[in-house]
């Protein structure tokens, strides 16, 4: 772990010099704090099926009280930089606009781009098969422990824990948002526009309880249209958010 | 043997269409989850569902986990395996053709506008989701206190452990709880 962080960082540096602009400082800019090695374009299947639906199902069975996305964004983004932070928000967007499962949809999602079918599939039966072993297995005990309202007690203090995991990721990606819009000399309506969406979402669906379809469905092509517009597609800054 | 048979198919009548119709997830489908397996069907007890419900938000993995409970407690393993078959599946292959049409489109100047455009849209709901679930929470102010603290444990040092995390709200809770 240690060594390859080291070997890439002096990469990264040696790199430069030769006028190579490829290896990304996009993730050192995108987390400024973090430890892990930076993200890397994930043009080549990082690893096998089998290897992704045993990761799928270690995410699975420790996402205890919920907030498996913030354990996908740990695991896929930050990690092993497998998946840029934008198409990690994409995919979350898309996943919660299709029907079903929200969570099992953005493991379809990630496993698809990973590794194809195989991949898909390693990501719905990781999050399914093994976590359903584990819940059955707790409502079968649960009877027996159903007195103890400690057990209970505890597992609502993780909710509320992995509650705060998703607002972790949140938080990050709210403050990229923002700090692009800051950043940019020349600032566009799409790097002011989308800390207002941002904060138009929330409110909606958080405080007023408006539905999050049709939430979403309002103003996606508002935001879409501004990005399009102004943003960055054409611009070089743009590619940060990929990688 | 045809009551089970008939419990299976009816698992399936119920679930199969559920899996299609719940979009953007959340209460509605957990309240007609419920109006199925107690009020139709007598499968259990509103009580005993409230506990599966609140099981399978605990448990690790999707809290929609509880679809499988469900048929657990109404046809033991093979409910359980018939409703994860009927409710995770026709959904996962619309998704996973959704994901080929999307990615096969990466490169292409609307595909980074749409990506673009969903990041400050997935982060809203990402927010309002974490606030819905902490404003339903009865010790509010604690709840509140430690989802602040683990976030920004998470930004401040990434690499701790998210189990430690977890582990730190369970402890704060059962104290909290025996101090009255």
């Amino acid at each position: 772990m240690i060594s390859t962080d080291f070997k890439s960082g002096v990469g990264s540096r040696l790199s430069h010099p030769g006028g190579n602009p490829e290896p990304s400082s996009c993730g050192e800019a995108a987390m400024p704090e973090n430890e892990y090695p930076p993200p890397k374009p994930a043009a080549a299947a990082p690893c096998g099926a089998v290897q992704l639906f045993l990761l799928f199902s270690q995410l699975g069975l420790s996402s205890f009280g919920g907030g498996v996305p913030a354990w996908m964004h740990r695991a896929f983004v930050q990690r092993r930089g497998w998946i840029g932070e934008g198409e990690f928000s994409a995919a979350l967007a898309l996943a919660r606009l299709m029907p079903g499962v929200n969570v099992i949809n953005l493991a379809v999602l990630i496993g698809q781009r990973l590794k194809g079918a195989a991949g898909a599939a390693a990501g719905l039966l990781g999050l399914t098969i093994a976590p359903s072993a584990a819940v059955i297995g707790l409502a079968a005990l649960y009877d027996r422990f159903a007195g103890t309202t400690g057990l209970a007690v505890m597992l609502e203090g993780c909710a509320v824990a992995a509650a705060g995991l998703l607002i972790g990721m949140g938080l990050q990606s709210g403050g990229r948002i923002i700090a692009k819009g800051l950043r940019r000399r020349a600032r566009s309506p799409h790097s002011i526009g989308a800390p207002a969406i941002l904060a138009v979402v929330f409110v909606a669906v958080g405080v007023l309880h408006l539905p999050t379809v049709a939430t979403v469905l309002c103003l996606s092509p508002l935001s879409i249209a501004l990005a399009f517009r102004y943003g960055s597609a054409s611009r070089p800054d743009a590619r940060d958010d990929r990688r | 043997m045809t009551d089970d048979s008939r419990t299976l198919a009816a698992l399936v009548v119920i679930f199969a269409p559920l899996s299609l119709v719940s979009v953007g997830g959340g209460p509605a489908i957990f309240a007609e989850m419920q109006r199925q397996a107690v009020t139709i069907h007598g499968w259990m007890t509103a009580r005993e569902f409230s506990d599966l419900f609140a099981i399978s938000r605990a448990a690790p993995g999707p809290g929609a986990l509880l679809a499988t409970l469900i048929g657990w407690k109404a046809a033991s393993w093979p409910g359980a395996l018939v409703v994860s078959l009927a409710f995770f599946l026709p959904s996962s292959i619309m998704a996973y053709a959704a994901a080929r049409l999307w990615n096969r489109g990466r490169g292409s100047r609307w595909h980074s506008a749409v990506e673009a455009g969903f990041a400050p849209i997935a982060t809203g709901l990402v927010l309002a989701g974490a606030f819905a679930i902490l404003s339903t929470e009865g010790r509010a102010i604690l709840a509140w206190t430690i989802a602040f603290v683990v976030a920004a444990m998470r930004l401040w040092r990434p690499t701790i452990h998210p189990l430690l995390l977890l582990g730190f709200g369970a402890a704060v809770f059962l104290l909290a709880h025996h101090l009255g």
